[in-house]
């Protein structure tokens, strides 16, 4: 085994949750003074590196070592600081006491800030606010928090997992700028980030992860933000290719649909919108967490206030009347499932008239059958409608979600990541819903992380850079996989540079 | 505690397979979870203790009476712990109905029929302040239900002037219609064939109507789905703002209900009525399997959560324990009835 004398070294690192494989195997070295750049899908493996390197997670197999030294619970915790997207910290508490908390080195007395404290607050420019309580400070200052927290107890390492995506363009700036100064101090700092533009252009090498393994690492002037695209999608091609390829595009425009005329969002994390999304076809919005999509796709979906006009199939449509019209799937399944009751139960939360008789008594035989049915249109596999829905697998609790949205009968679906966290069987008979649902003429709208599920179920797409929505492209007019990714890339880095 | 329930698991396991009898014993008892198994074993033992005292008819119709009061405010606060909230106010909401129609009837002059329309409406709009403060303004409902309690009791105080008033015995220089008087009695101790207590049939005729409620109509359906998921009944638009009223609106006329038909029965109204029954409510509804945490409980099992401290009460008296008996044993019970309501829905997740 090679270890560096300095620095990370990882080692055939394995970690599974139940059936899913977080981490197959995974080589990675990093060295002080340097930084590294980890791009990679969304469940490639990233987060569980991060948490495994910071001792949240124990690894199944494999060496560690930091600094030439095993890494152990205590020893790597010490050394390892990790600084999230939203910052884990106290916020109830003040700045100066954020840097204490546990690290208090008294027995009894309340904990007083020393000179090194003092001189980091200088270096990350934070002295003034080390009375203010956290959480009335902005994101970023909470995130230079974190940071002193970290070089506080002199961690070597520090991993960045998506840091600046909640920040404006001058914080970002400063922010990359503060960590390179970490890495000219003999850090090992570690930059984890969707947007490969900026992790091109700021760090030394970027390693790609791919189905919990390191499959190659870009150097010099091979990191740029294209050559990465192309590695991420080839790497996903092989599993989805096949499919793909086989479903034919229809051009897109049988018009009306879902339309925003001047959507404008009070909060700002989109620009103003208009735009159509139309009928008879599969419209993704793909964009990194930041950009603004997620954000348009809730609107949408009527979950976030927003100003403007919707009109479905050309008709205009107020907020409270929304709902009957769009059906809304969150991406994370607490957000649309209900864990205390069947999958039957689930499968017709949504509906009202039709399983009631009167204006408020229900009628069971009716809603066992209109859950069979959906249980068996939408192929869920279950042992009958009577058992909880947590006794189903990740992708069948996903296709009851969709189902009852669909058993709603509303004129457009609103998913966002429809197969996070899916298996790939799964994933295939959800797209096959999804596009079902556009034939029968109806609108759907999705919100995509990633290239291969947008080249697999979408007619059309937008990316969504920095709130606002590129031209459409049409999804049949390119030759593959690596082609769409090419050109999403080259809007996002075009997005980002207007 | 894995340990625990593997091992009840193991035990009942065969028993399910031997045969369909005790297979539907048992499926019955998981159902309703530990509150059937403690009344039985509760009940035997006082039956051995009393040497069978305990279930001679007379005994167990005053155990009927005795636990209808705790079920009819039970079954409202049921609704509202399913709805994942909290109701700290209904006792209150007990004696201010009850001084309500004592003042307003008896030193005021109002037919008695306005008089408890009057503490309908009063109970209304103190659901209608708890619902408002938890649902619209979001403060957590313990909270705003502790501050209303304090306050309807303040507002109790005032009305009543902290005196005991009684319709049989109306205050000097005041008389009360004797055909009214006759309704109020009738309302809850009518004479009925077999001194069966007239409370009871109230209860019975609620856990019928609560029961439909929650199990048969949309309200109780979307209800239970709420209390399970707020996040997910934001997203799927179920009426989470409107049912929340409609919990803690028919909570506190629950609460109106019972304190009337108590009076009925025992005949006088004072300052502090109701505020016994905060702790047994709470304790019933939560033996009877509801689950604080929201989305779970049943109009039977607060039932049953009743008719366990009803026949605890009862027994302990029986045998003349002395006070601290009954309390000792109350708690015991609660957080026994509770644990092994976790270890049977355990072994029905598993199932």
């Amino acid at each position: 085994m090679s270890t560096l004398a300095r620095g990370v070294s990882m080692r055939g690192v394995r970690k599974r949750y139940g059936d899913t494989i977080a981490l197959n195997g995974l080589d990675l070295d990093a060295a002080p003074g340097e930084i590294l750049g980890v791009a990679g899908p969304n469940g490639a493996g990233k987060s569980t590196m991060v948490k495994i390197l910071a001792g949240e997670v124990a690894r199944d197999e494999g060496e560690i070592s930091v600094d030439g030294r095993p890494w152990s619970d205590e020893y790597g915790s010490n050394r390892v600081a990790v600084v999230h997207q939203e910052p884990q910290l106290f916020p109830n508490l003040t700045v100066a006491e954020n840097i204490l908390a546990g690290y208090e080195e008294t027995r009894w007395q309340w904990p007083k800030l020393g000179d090194d404290h003092h001189r980091l607050f200088a270096e990350l420019g934070i002295e003034q606010y080390r009375h203010r309580v956290l959480g009335e400070l902005g994101l970023a200052v909470q995130q230079r928090t974190e940071i002193t927290r970290a070089l506080a107890r002199d961690a070597r390492v520090m991993l960045f997992d998506e840091p600046n995506s909640a920040l404006t363009p001058d914080e970002s700036a400063e922010f990359f700028r503060l960590i390179r100064m970490l890495a000219d101090s003999g850090r090992v700092v570690m930059l984890i980030s969707h947007r490969l533009t900026e992790l091109a252009a700021s760090s030394d090498r970027v390693a790609i992860i791919l189905d919990g393994r390191c499959v190659r690492v870009l150097e010099g002037a091979d990191r740029t933000p294209e050559n990465i695209a192309e590695l991420l999608v080839r790497g996903l091609g092989s599993a989805a290719a096949g499919e793909a390829s086989a479903t034919p595009r229809r051009a897109s425009g049988e018009g009306d649909g879902l339309e925003l005329v001047g959507l404008t969002d009070p909060r700002q994390a989109f620009r103003p919108l208009d735009c159509a999304f139309p009928r008879g076809s599969v419209t993704a919005l793909i964009g990194v967490e930041g950009s603004g999509a997620r954000e348009i796709v809730r609107a949408c979906g009527g979950l976030r206030r927003a100003r403007g006009r919707i009109l479905i199939d050309g008709r205009e449509v107020g907020p409270g009347q929304l709902p009957d019209h769009v059906s809304y799937v969150a991406a994370d399944r607490a957000s649309s499932l209900f864990s205390n009751l069947t999958v039957g139960e689930n499968l017709v939360i949504r509906l009202d008239r039709e399983i009631v008789r009167g204006s408020f008594v229900l009628r069971p035989r009716k809603m066992r059958s209109i859950a069979e049915r959906l249980r068996t249109d939408f192929q869920v596999k279950s042992a009958g409608i009577d058992v909880g829905i947590r006794s189903l697998s990740g992708g069948n609790q996903q296709k009851v979600a969709i189902a009852a949205a669909v058993g709603r009968k509303p004129e457009v679906l609103v998913l966002e990541e429809p197969t996070r966290g899916v298996d790939i069987s799964s994933k295939a008979e959800i797209y096959e819903i999804l596009r079902a649902f556009a034939a029968d003429g109806g609108t759907v709208l999705l919100f995509c992380t990633e290239v291969p599920e947008v080249y697999e179920v979408a007619d059309r797409l937008h990316v969504v850079s920095d709130g606002r929505l590129s031209p459409a492209l049409e999804v049949g007019e390119f030759a593959d996989m690596e082609a769409l990714a090419k050109g999403v890339a080259a809007l996002e880095t075009h997005g980002a540079a207007a | 505690m894995t340990n625990i329930a593997q091992t009840i698991a193991a035990v009942f396991a065969p028993a399910r397979e031997r045969g369909n009898r005790l297979g539907l014993a048992w499926t019955t008892i998981a159902r309703l979870g530990g509150v059937t198994l403690a009344v039985l074993i509760v009940g035997v033992f006082f039956e051995i203790r009393t040497h069978g005292q305990l279930l001679i008819t007379d005994n167990v119709l005053t155990i009927l009476r005795g636990l209808s009061t705790t079920a009819i405010m039970g079954f409202g606060l049921t609704l509202v712990i399913i709805a994942a909230e909290i109701d700290l106010s209904f006792a209150s909401v007990y004696g201010l109905s009850t001084n309500i129609v004592a003042v307003l009837w008896l030193t005021h002059g109002f037919p008695i029929y306005a008089a408890i329309l009057i503490a309908l409406v009063a109970a209304i709009l103190v659901g209608l302040f708890n619902a408002f403060f938890t649902a619209v303004v979001k403060i957590p409902s313990f909270i705003a239900t502790l501050g209303s309690s304090t306050l309807v009791f303040g507002l109790t105080l005032w009305i009543g002037q902290t005196q005991n008033l009684s319709y049989q015995y109306p205050p000097t220089g005041h008389t009360v219609p004797h055909g009214q008087v006759t309704f109020f009695k009738n309302l809850g101790s009518a004479a009925l064939p077999g001194k069966f207590p007239e409370q009871g049939i109230w209860a019975l005729a609620l856990l019928v109507v609560f029961t439909f409620l929650l199990t048969r109509t949309l309200f109780g359906f979307r209800l239970k789905a709420i209390g399970g998921s707020r996040a997910a009944a934001e997203v799927v638009r179920l009426p989470v703002k409107k049912y929340t009223f409609l919990a803690f609106v028919i909570c506190a006329c629950m609460a109106c209900v019972a304190g009337l038909l108590d009076f009925s029965f025992v005949g006088t109204a004072g300052p502090n009525d109701g505020s016994v029954y905060l702790f047994p409510v709470f304790a019933a509804v939560i033996i009877g399997g509801a689950s604080l945490a929201g989305g779970k409980g049943s109009a039977l099992g607060t039932m049953m959560g009743a008719l366990l401290l009803a026949v605890l009460a009862n027994g302990v008296a029986l045998i003349a324990a002395g006070p601290f008996a009954s309390q000792l044993l109350l708690g015991t019970v609660t957080v026994g009835a509770v644990v092994i309501d976790r270890l049977t829905s355990r072994q029905r997740s598993l199932s």
